[in-house]
């Protein structure tokens, strides 16, 4: 008994990406971007320009001066870092309601994504990937599957969590057998249905390296080595636990060693408490207030 | 009234209205010890296995590694009347993700490593909850010495 048309029907629900988010995606990776083609995209989007500012003037990035304005921001920052604030801060408003099928907390999925994309980024300045720019946006939207298909693994969690303890499969495999199609899967239709760019699709789609070619792909394998080191750095973790496949293709890939996995963790365990100020930005839809200069 | 353990950290307490709580242990390692005559405890927050990794991080944050953040975790206890003989000593977290026999082991080293410094200091464990693919939240009510674990999946361990 699938419950696919079930969830392909829920997929006509969907809002629209937002548009801020979906302007600054464009610009990701392009060469050159102008004051003048930022101050376009923030225009759509009057909280945006206050959320860089904050998180711009955080300890997060630990400025010697106060930044009061877009251009100096700009300046000081840089251009793609400008885009991982705006990007993380446009996309605020899928993480709005909770996703009771994976975590018991109301922000659960939100700070997973966020820890993911911090991760995500500390990895591509490490491993200096290519398409390193890229790799905090694929952090933050990796796991957006989940959005929809929360309630389906709400209803079905014992049955989906059977699957994991008695035939000892990860998560995503028993979503897969129990509801026919899993959140990965959910994700990169999404991804088609927004009009992502390809190799973000591709990542969203491909993240828990379900698929031989996924192997082959360095921001891939990335983005799930990201994923992994968090479930092991813990905090806000889902209610699925660390029921996660290991693929040690990975490290040899990176040509990494598990000493050097301790240091990924030191290193992120490190800025976390900084980077605290970037899980509040989902807080500030609802009128919260954060704290100015960490 | 909880007193928050964050990730490399730890606290010591005497006061019998406090709960120690550590949130979500992935790879890490709660230790929670007490006196239950002076009613002192202390819960651990570690991260690491070995300070070598980095022995300057090690000197700002001793709580990041096993090798010296668990001496702190019984010294502090210590400075506040505990008695090491009496010590009850209980552990939780270090999970795996699945099939991770011989990569991505950081939880089963954590614990290997927290052994050895317990053997070495004749430190008896009295209850855990480690291993497994489980994300456990670590209690300790200062009251009663009552120690629990609280899995994601809402499942309570009294240890
Ligand atoms: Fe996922
Ligand atoms: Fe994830």
């Amino acid at each position: 008994m699938s419950l696919i048309p079930q969830i392909l029907r829920s997929l006509k629900n969907l809002p629209p990406f937002p548009m801020v988010a979906q302007r600054a995606l464009l610009l990701v990776n392009k060469a050159e971007v102008s004051i003048q083609e930022l101050v376009d995209v923030v225009k759509f989007d009057p909280a945006i320009t206050a959320n860089i500012l904050r998180i711009a003037n955080s300890a997060y990035f630990g400025l010697r001066r106060e930044i009061h304005s877009l251009n100096q921001a700009l300046l000081l920052l840089g251009t793609q870092e400008l885009l991982k604030i705006i990007i993380a801060s446009g996309a605020t408003r899928l993480f709005g309601n909770a996703a009771p099928g994976y975590f018991a907390e109301q922000q659960g999925l939100w700070r997973h994504s966020v820890s993911c994309a911090l991760m995500a980024d500390l990895l591509a300045r490490e491993l200096t990937l290519a398409e390193g720019n890229l790799c905090f946006t694929a952090g933050i939207l990796h796991d957006i599957g989940k959005v929809v298909l929360s309630l389906f693994v709400d209803q079905k969690f014992a049955q989906i969590m059977e699957v994991v303890e008695v035939q000892g499969e990860p998560f995503h495999k028993a979503e897969k057998i129990v509801l026919g199609v899993d959140h990965a899967e959910i994700g990169g239709e999404m991804a088609r249905i927004w009009d992502f760019p390809d190799r973000l699709r591709q990542v969203i789609k491909h993240h828990h390296l379900n698929h031989p070619e996924s192997l082959g792909d360095e921001m891939v394998l990335l983005i799930y080595l990201a994923d992994l080191l968090v479930l092991m750095f813990g905090q806000n973790l889902g209610r699925e636990g660390l029921a996660y496949a290991a693929y040690p293709e990975v490290l040899n890939r990176f040509n990494l060693k598990e000493r050097d996995l301790e240091k990924f963790l030191l290193h992120f365990g490190s800025l976390w408490d900084d980077a605290q100020v970037f899980f509040g930005l989902l807080g500030n839809d609802h009128g919260l207030q954060c704290a100015h200069r960490g | 009234m909880d007193i928050l353990v964050s990730v490399a950290d730890l606290k010591v307490s005497n006061q019998t209205e406090h709960v120690l709580v550590t949130h979500a242990l992935g790879s890490c390692i709660g230790v929670a010890i007490y006196d239950p005559q002076a009613r002192v405890g202390g819960l651990l927050h570690f991260m690491l296995p070995d300070s070598s990794l980095d022995p300057g991080r090690a000197l700002e944050n001793p709580c990041m590694f096993a090798d010296t953040g668990i001496p702190r975790l019984f010294r502090e206890c210590y400075n506040l009347g505990a008695k090491k003989y009496r010590l009850q000593v209980k552990v939780a977290g270090g999970s795996q993700v699945l099939g991770g026999q011989e990569h991505f082991q950081i939880g089963r080293r954590n614990y290997a490593a927290m052994r050895k410094i317990f053997l070495k200091n004749n430190v008896l464990i009295d209850n855990e909850d480690v291993g497994g693919c489980k994300a456990r939240t670590l209690f300790l009510e200062l009251a009663s010495g009552r120690t629990w674990v609280k899995t994601t999946s809402q499942e309570i361990i009294q240890l």
